[in-house]
């Protein structure tokens, strides 16, 4: 199942995010709560935990881009039902 | 202190999801300190709490359902949506909605405890807050109007080694806060290995034994940590890695199944059983939570009071 990761709401107030760097690579095996990147915010930089399990297939942000709360940054390819995030309302 | 791992660790992923909106405070690492106090209660005690205060109120008895509920907004959650993350709580359970104002709670549970006292019922109080608190002019306030009328207030001093971000170290120096509160205000109190549940259950068994006899009030000092950051907004960069490692490795929930694997109380079977009973329950819970009904335009004056 294909899983988007969007960026959580890290920075206070609405300030802008940026992608620092990716710690994991496309292909690379992920397990939820494994750091994918860090990004810099209005107050620290920090990293960002996968939600899900399964395979990196797409990071659709680069270092150095700026990105909104709520946008996608990766695609992963779900490997368990049982880990698959649940959906927001 | 699985139900509060599992919790704590749950809407940490709703969070990073986007599914739960708001910051949150969490205590993973803290398991013991809630639990180990919270035995020795009745329902018709009270507890005080902190913006830090799922655990609290899940050790004091409300259900996942309420405090989701409560997350997610809806009008079923134990403050009927009203309150969020920072104010849980239920009076019928015995727990004042959290106070996130740091060392609020502290008069406000010396004073339900005079007004126990005078109503001459044997009801306690058990008051949580942390290390921060400590510096507030609250903590000092409250803890001697309850040292000089010998109110029955537990004081729990989660000490968690950090206010926010800045270390005890930092803002105290003498770092032990038992032993500063028992020489200043002459009342009983203890420092206890807060990541121990079994040794938090005995001292608070004793605290509230006093308390209940009227020999109150009694502070208890419990050394534990924070796995997570103040907020999830925090990357906590200000934990040395050395430090953070040791104190994972005296993980409160680990040392508890070593000592129920060494009596032959459970074992590995048991205890992944009952991790995935509380999993479980809290994935069925979460998928209520999404489908109750936010308050309505009309909820706007209901449970206010000024």
């Amino acid at each position: 199942m294909r899983y988007e990761m969007k960026m959580p709401d890290l920075a206070a107030n609405n300030a802008e995010i940026t992608v620092s760097r990716w710690i994991v690579e496309p292909g690379q095996k992920v397990a939820r709560g494994q750091p994918l990147l860090d990004v810099e915010t209005d107050k620290a930089v920090m990293q960002v935990e996968s939600v899900a399990s399964g395979v990196v297939s797409e990071l659709c942000a680069p270092a150095g881009a700026s990105v909104a709360v709520g946008q996608v940054i990766a695609v992963i390819e779900v490997d368990e039902k049982k880990t698959a995030p649940s959906t927001g309302r | 202190m699985v139900t509060i791992r599992q919790f704590e660790d749950g809407i940490k992923f709703l969070f990073l999801e986007g599914v739960m909106p708001g910051t949150i405070h969490q205590c993973q690492g803290q398991e013991a300190t809630a639990v180990g106090v919270c035995a020795n209660l009745r329902q018709d005690d009270f507890i005080t709490s902190t913006f830090r205060g799922h655990g609290h109120a899940l050790a004091k008895g409300l259900t996942m359902q309420e405090l989701l509920d409560e997350l997610f907004g809806a009008s079923t959650g134990c403050c009927h949506g009203k309150g969020g993350s920072m104010h849980v709580g239920n009076m019928s359970k015995g727990m004042v909605p959290g106070i996130a104002i740091v060392g609020g709670g502290i008069p406000v549970a010396a004073g339900m405890a005079l007004a126990f006292k005078m109503q001459k019922s044997d009801r306690v109080v058990a008051c949580f807050f942390g290390d921060g608190a400590v510096a507030e002019g609250a903590f000092h306030e409250g803890v001697n109007m309850a040292a000089i009328w010998n109110l029955p207030v537990v004081f729990v001093c989660e000490n968690n080694l950090y206010g926010a971000s800045t270390h005890i170290s930092k803002v105290m120096r003498d770092t032990n806060i038992a032993r500063r509160t028992e020489a200043a205000y002459g009342i009983c109190a203890a420092q206890v290995d807060g990541n121990d549940v079994l040794a938090v259950f005995e001292a608070g068994k004793i605290a509230v034994g006093q308390c209940r006899a009227a020999k109150g009030p009694v502070l208890l000092e419990l050394l534990t940590y924070r796995r997570t950051g103040h907020s999830r907004r925090d990357p906590c960069h200000y934990q040395p890695q050395a430090e953070r490692e040791a104190w994972c490795a005296n993980d409160p929930i680990d040392r508890l199944a070593h000592v129920l694997k060494d009596q032959g109380i459970s074992d590995d079977v048991g205890l992944e059983a009952i991790t995935a009973r509380v999993v479980q329950q809290f994935e069925e819970a979460v998928e209520i939570a999404k489908r109750r009904p936010l308050p309505t335009i009309h909820d706007l004056t209901t449970d206010v009071l000024a």
